[in-house]
């Protein structure tokens, strides 16, 4: 069931329990999990947090731990299933559930007692109504009885047939009903997407108890960027949800315009910027940095000879000299910097970029620490799926938990490096793709499959990675060919998860459009084709188009 | 002493908080800690007000002496007499310490008072470096000195008092004297 006021059904509950995390492996999930630790730490509760990065993992933590906790709190898994029947929890258990993950189980919606949805009810959810799904047993009850009835003796012929027609009436409307579920249920679940970011869900119930801090505002920010670069939600939801969290902004960071009262320093601060949209370019030198994000190399072309060609002529097109374009962001000159943004931009509307500036917001924290949300993405993210030492999981989950929180810079900019390798190898990656023409266009998709003696293929063993090397390589190959119709095509990706047991993970994502409303149908493609050819499949993954 | 212990000891150092939380008034072995209303100020010791303000249940209210204009006034006498002048506060650098590192934002122009008090510090350091240089080379017995606090009294007590001890222990190895004996191999 849906939670009206989250503060007295959830908070008020759980603060004097102790609770059970289970959070999934994803950038947002993460940032909703530390806005609620530092709620707990507030009230002193008790909490365990157990990291899952899918239904295998979810299944043994609750195995495990379902004798000393009866609430549990889950953090971007388990809406889009019907948890009761895969857990089978005792009567006396309670499950609330934070997902953006959609549409959410019919199972979930109308459980009066067991599962509490965390979910904003303005996100449009198009749930069936219960009457279009759920029959109520008695009326079989009823024609059983009517039969027994109808086989008294035969004297009473008339209402014996009478019976008869009303029994094959009752019949007929169940079938006709029982179809019409069935369309229903299968227009409900067909295609996958993505609610509102769960960080922004946990900052409003902080609002809500007036416990909300500028750090937890900044999570916030980072789990919605998340699903931005994610290409999670429509541009449409990214901007409203911008809108939001302006207000609160402003209403966190007023005191910085005061010349007489502005705060110290050190204290963090976040502005709102409409900056460029490329990739950790403050950390990196602006040649690199338009080199390896997708939007910028893909219009330009860039794994062809043309392409180079015509990147050196933006950057004379803007007065940039090559020398001082390939040195870091801070050490150029502070003459070419002052104009930059906007010079950038007018030089990329020549050039057929329309969009390269976003609205974001950055973070500034002591004399040398600005970052902007987009990094701290995907420093995170790369944090998270590292592969560099054979650590189990939930190290690499911790690592990344830590370096959102401030005191740990060592851990963000070692995470910003590893982003920066991440990119690279996405970009080298998806040249050589394109070169070697590896995309196949395979009738109703496009398809494409990384052998595994393809340098950093180690690297997209994981989801998450895996996901934005389709996504760049999508947008790269619409731009690439000539032939119509593939535009419009969805792509599949598979690469190679684990060498030794030779399994292999693959994603589906939908075809790139303009407008696409981010709607993801490969979840149920993938189990019916798993079905059809009696492969071994793993459908482990929380988003249901990555098996 | 450890600097943590002197921090530690700093911490009873009553300051006052603004709660947003109701509690009756409790006994505790140190003393009574008054009943707190939301809304009313009340005096609380600096190890409870630094955790409450942690646990976002209460907002600060910086001492008196925690204002920019008298931290420099304070900070020009200093810099004129040759002697220690009284501080405001016996614990005023840990204080200052703690306050600014949990709650800057409820204490207006921070970054002046940090900049203040550490060149308040700076100077009275430099006096005590002084006056103990002085002190070894008079080879005096006996030096008194005032308005100096616990913190201070750490940074050079330990080394003083060794670095006396094995001075005397090598003047007395110097005098030839029937109390001095060979050392046997």
């Amino acid at each position: 069931m849906f939670l009206s006021d989250f503060r007295k059904e959830f908070y008020e509950v759980i603060v004097t329990q102790r609770v059970l995390l289970l959070v999934a492996s994803d950038v947002d999930a993460l940032c909703a999990c530390k806005i609620l630790q530092a709620l707990f730490q507030c009230d002193h509760v008790q909490y365990t947090l157990v990291p899952v990065s899918g239904w295998q993992e979810l299944e043994t933590a609750f195995l495990e731990h379902k004798d000393q906790f009866q609430y549990f709190v889950l953090i971007n898994c388990g809406a889009n299933v019907d948890l009761l029947e895969i857990l089978q929890p005792e009567e006396d258990t309670f499950f609330f559930i934070c997902d953006t993950h959609r549409p959410i189980n019919v199972v979930n919606v109308y459980n009066e007692t067991q599962i509490k949805l965390l979910v904003k009810q303005d996100d449009d959810l198009e749930i069936p109504a219960y009457d279009d799904i759920f029959r109520d047993e008695e009326e079989d009850e009823d024609d059983s009885g009517n039969e027994s009835d109808g086989s008294e003796p035969s004297g009473k012929r008339k209402r014996f047939e009478e019976d008869i027609m009303e029994r094959t009436m009752k019949r007929r409307q169940r079938r006709e009903w029982e179809a019409r579920r069935r369309e229903i249920l299968f227009d409900y679940e067909q295609y996958e997407y993505h609610g509102t970011s769960s960080a922004m869900v946990m900052f409003d119930l902080a609002w809500i108890m007036s416990k909300d801090l500028n750090d937890m505002l900044w999570w916030a920010i980072v789990g919605l960027t998340d699903q931005w670069v994610q290409d999670k939600i429509t541009q449409m939801k990214y901007v409203t949800d911008i809108g939001t969290l302006q207000r609160h902004v402003s209403r966190h960071n007023h005191r910085n315009e005061d010349e007489e009262n502005s705060l110290s320093i050190d204290c963090m601060r976040i502005a709102f910027e409409y900056d460029l949209r490329l990739a950790l370019y403050q950390h990196w030198s602006l040649f690199e940095s338009l080199c390896n994000t997708c939007y910028t190399s893909a219009s330009l072309k860039l794994w062809s000879v043309q392409g180079q060609k015509r990147l050196q002529e933006f950057f004379a097109d803007m007065g940039l000299p090559l020398k001082q374009v390939k040195q870091k962001f801070n050490s150029m000159d502070v003459s070419l910097k002052e104009n930059l943004q906007e010079m950038i931009e007018e030089s990329a509307s020549k050039f057929g970029m329309k969009n390269l500036r976003v609205q974001t917001f950055s973070i500034h924290f002591g004399f040398k620490n600005k970052f902007l949300a987009s990094d701290i993405v995907y420093a995170t993210a790369s944090l998270m799926e590292n592969i560099e030492k054979d650590e189990p999981g939930t190290d690499n989950f911790i690592k990344a938990l830590d370096s959102l929180s401030r005191s740990n810079l060592d851990k963000l900019h070692q995470g910003l490096e590893l982003a920066k390798k991440q990119l690279r190898a996405i970009q080298q990656t998806v040249a050589s793709c394109i070169c070697t023409n590896l995309v196949i266009s395979q009738g109703p998709f496009l398809y494409c499959y990384l052998m595994e003696g393809t340098p950093d293929v180690k690297l997209f063993s994981k989801p998450v990675s895996l996901c934005l090397l389709s996504k760049y390589l999508l947008k790269s190959f619409v731009c690439s060919t000539k032939n119509k119709r593939c535009k419009l095509l969805p792509l599949i990706v598979a690469a190679p998860m684990d060498v030794e047991q030779g399994t292999v993970i693959m994603v589906g994502i939908p075809p790139e459009t303009e407008s696409s409303d981010k709607k993801n149908f490969f979840g149920r493609a993938f189990e019916k084709a798993a079905e059809s050819t009696n492969s071994r499949t793993l459908h482990n993954h929380f988003d249901m188009s990555s098996k | 002493m450890d600097p943590a212990e002197a921090e530690f000891l700093a911490e009873k150092e009553l300051v006052t908080v603004i709660p947003n939380f109701s509690l009756d008034r409790i006994y505790l072995i140190g003393g009574d800690l008054g009943p707190f209303n939301p809304g009313l100020p009340v005096e609380v010791p600096l190890w409870l007000a630094v955790n409450l303000k942690q646990r976002q249940k209460c907002r600060l209210i910086p001492p008196e002496w925690m204002d920019a204009e008298k931290l420099e006034e304070i900070r020009d006498q200093e810099r004129k007499e040759d002697t220690f002048t009284p501080m405001p506060s016996p614990y005023y650098m840990e204080l200052t310490k703690l306050l600014l590192n949990y709650a800057s934002d409820s204490i207006p122009k921070a970054d002046e008072i940090r900049t203040l008090v550490k060149d308040t510090w700076d100077t009275r350091i430099a006096k005590l470096r002084l006056s103990a240089d002085s002190f070894v080379r008079q080879q005096e017995a006996h030096a008194k000195l005032d308005n100096l606090t616990l913190m201070e009294i750490n940074t050079t007590g330990t080394f003083l008092t060794q670095a006396l001890d094995h001075m005397y222990k090598l003047r007395t190895n110097l005098q030839p004297g029937e109390s001095a004996q060979s050392q046997d191999f």
